[in-house]
């Protein structure tokens, strides 16, 4: 997916926390966004996904004027996902439950998911019962189970072991390679943003500072903006 | 007093005709009211939690406030309304059982509808949130809220149902505790006791209290989820 962000401003109680003037994001890109704590980051991931709403300002996906069919096209990870009252195993089929695959689809695509991540053993457990690195795995297995065309990442592996980390990676790194889909992540962690990103957007107070391709990574002082 | 409770065993052991009524109507009355707050308290309870309008807080105190209405004024606006020169007079539905399905469910509405809106506050947009990004459209986002805030509502109901069945003024009132038509559990007890039927009163007591038993067991049990 294309994107195309305009003039977008966004306020909360009179104050701008998003002002952010054209942005251009290539379909099949991993964008890492880094920044300080209230830069604005988790309100251009909610804005992008549709959960909140712009003041100002246009946000153009692949020029397509139906956003209910776009929004059903795009998903968002969480660093707190929100896991249904239920267990691991439908929580990953809630998506296609939602499009109405045919059952027997939904088991072969649940299970391979699952076996790929490692977290096959998990099916059964209650999601609300499991450690913080498998949620992630479970969060981040439910969003790209429907191939979502750009998928959303708002700190994804903060707080998790190193191994769900890696897992992670691998994951969303195979997904972009094998589906072409745009992939945005809010990151802390320069050295992810290195291993993952094409390009990294460094935010400050709503705006956009810089913006670095990976070949200058190694150039920027990371430690400077985050 | 040993005497008593030997004779109050042996009524409930007998299956005392009259004893079983009583209970009967009892469950009837207070099932009914459960279900009709249900219907009405959960999806506004749900609402309520989801949606933001002018004065908002102040319903939402409004709510709170009547979650413990005093049963006894409820029976009373409830018998004025229902009187023969009352707004909803011609019904004539003053000591039937019916008057008393609307005086409990006036009173559970409130502790219904607040429960389910306490949870749905934390929750609620978060399901929504999840519901959306995940693709569901906006019924099956509300279906999803249902679903998720089963145990709650669960709880909610249990707990409507826990008032409904112990509650005794606002029936009184509106019911008049009138023997095989209007007589349950609660009036009988205070009626007994003022004709020092004790044993009669006590066996009654026991049904009421094994009732409240296994409704406080249920709320125990999910509270923890
Ligand atoms: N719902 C809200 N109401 C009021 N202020 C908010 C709300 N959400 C975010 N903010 C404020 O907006 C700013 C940006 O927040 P956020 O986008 O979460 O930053 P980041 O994710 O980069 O840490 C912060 O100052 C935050 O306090
Ligand atoms: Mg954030």
């Amino acid at each position: 997916m294309d994107i195309f962000i305009e003039n977008l401003t966004k306020e909360y109680e009179n104050k701008r926390v998003l002002d952010i003037d054209t942005l251009n994001i290539n379909q099949g890109r991993i964008i890492g966004i880094v920044g300080s704590n209230g830069a604005g980051k988790s309100t251009l991931i909610k804005i992008l996904g549709g959960l909140e709403q712009p003041d100002s300002g246009s946000i153009s996906y692949n020029g397509e004027k139906d956003f209910d069919k776009i929004y059903r096209d795009i998903t968002i990870v969480f660093q707190q996902p929100y896991l249904l009252v239920s267990n691991v195993y439908n929580n990953i089929a809630y998506p296609l439950k939602v499009r109405k695959y045919k059952n027997s689809d939904i088991k072969n695509r649940v299970n391979t998911i699952m076996k790929d991540m490692g977290i096959d053993y998990l099916a059964k457990q209650k999601a609300r019962t499991l450690s913080g690195g498998e949620r992630q795995k479970v969060a981040l297995a439910r969003a790209i189970i429907f191939n979502p065309s750009l998928l959303l990442l708002d700190e994804p592996t903060a707080n998790i072991d190193p191994d769900s980390m890696n897992t992670m990676e691998d994951t969303i790194k195979k997904f972009n390679k094998t589906n072409g889909s745009t992939i945005i992540i809010v990151t802390h962690n320069p050295e992810q943003a290195k291993r993952l990103c094409d390009e990294i957007i460094v935010m400050d107070k709503g705006k956009i500072k810089r913006k670095i391709t990976n070949a200058d990574f190694n150039q920027y002082n990371f430690r400077e903006s985050i | 007093m040993a005497e008593i409770f030997k004779e109050a065993i042996k009524l409930l052991a007998t299956f005392d005709k009259e004893i079983y009524e009583i209970v009967f109507l009892s469950m009837i009355v207070s099932f009914s009211s459960t279900f009709i707050s249900t219907i009405i308290a959960v999806p506004l309870g749900i609402l309520l939690g989801n949606i933001e309008f002018p004065f908002k807080r102040v319903v939402v105190r409004i709510l709170y406030t009547t979650m413990s209405l005093p049963p006894v004024i409820v029976g009373l606006v409830v018998f004025l309304i229902l009187s023969r020169k009352g707004p909803l007079g011609y019904l004539d539905l003053n000591f039937t059982p019916s008057a008393m399905i609307i005086a409990q469910t006036i009173l559970i509405i409130p502790i219904i509808m607040g429960i389910v809106y306490n949870r749905t506050k934390e929750d609620g947009r978060n399901i929504h949130n999840i519901g959306k990004t995940l693709g569901a459209s906006y019924f099956q986002r509300g279906i999803l809220t249902i679903k998720e805030l089963r145990i709650p509502i669960f709880i909610a109901i249990v707990s409507g149902y826990g008032r409904a069945v112990s509650e005794v003024g606002a029936i009184m009132i509106v019911g008049g505790n009138i023997k095989g038509h209007t007589r349950v559990m609660t009036t009988s007890i205070a009626m007994l006791k003022n004709m020092g039927n004790y044993s009669m009163a006590i066996a009654i007591g026991i049904v009421l209290l094994t009732i409240s038993f296994i409704v406080n067991g249920i709320l125990y049990h999910f509270q923890g989820e």
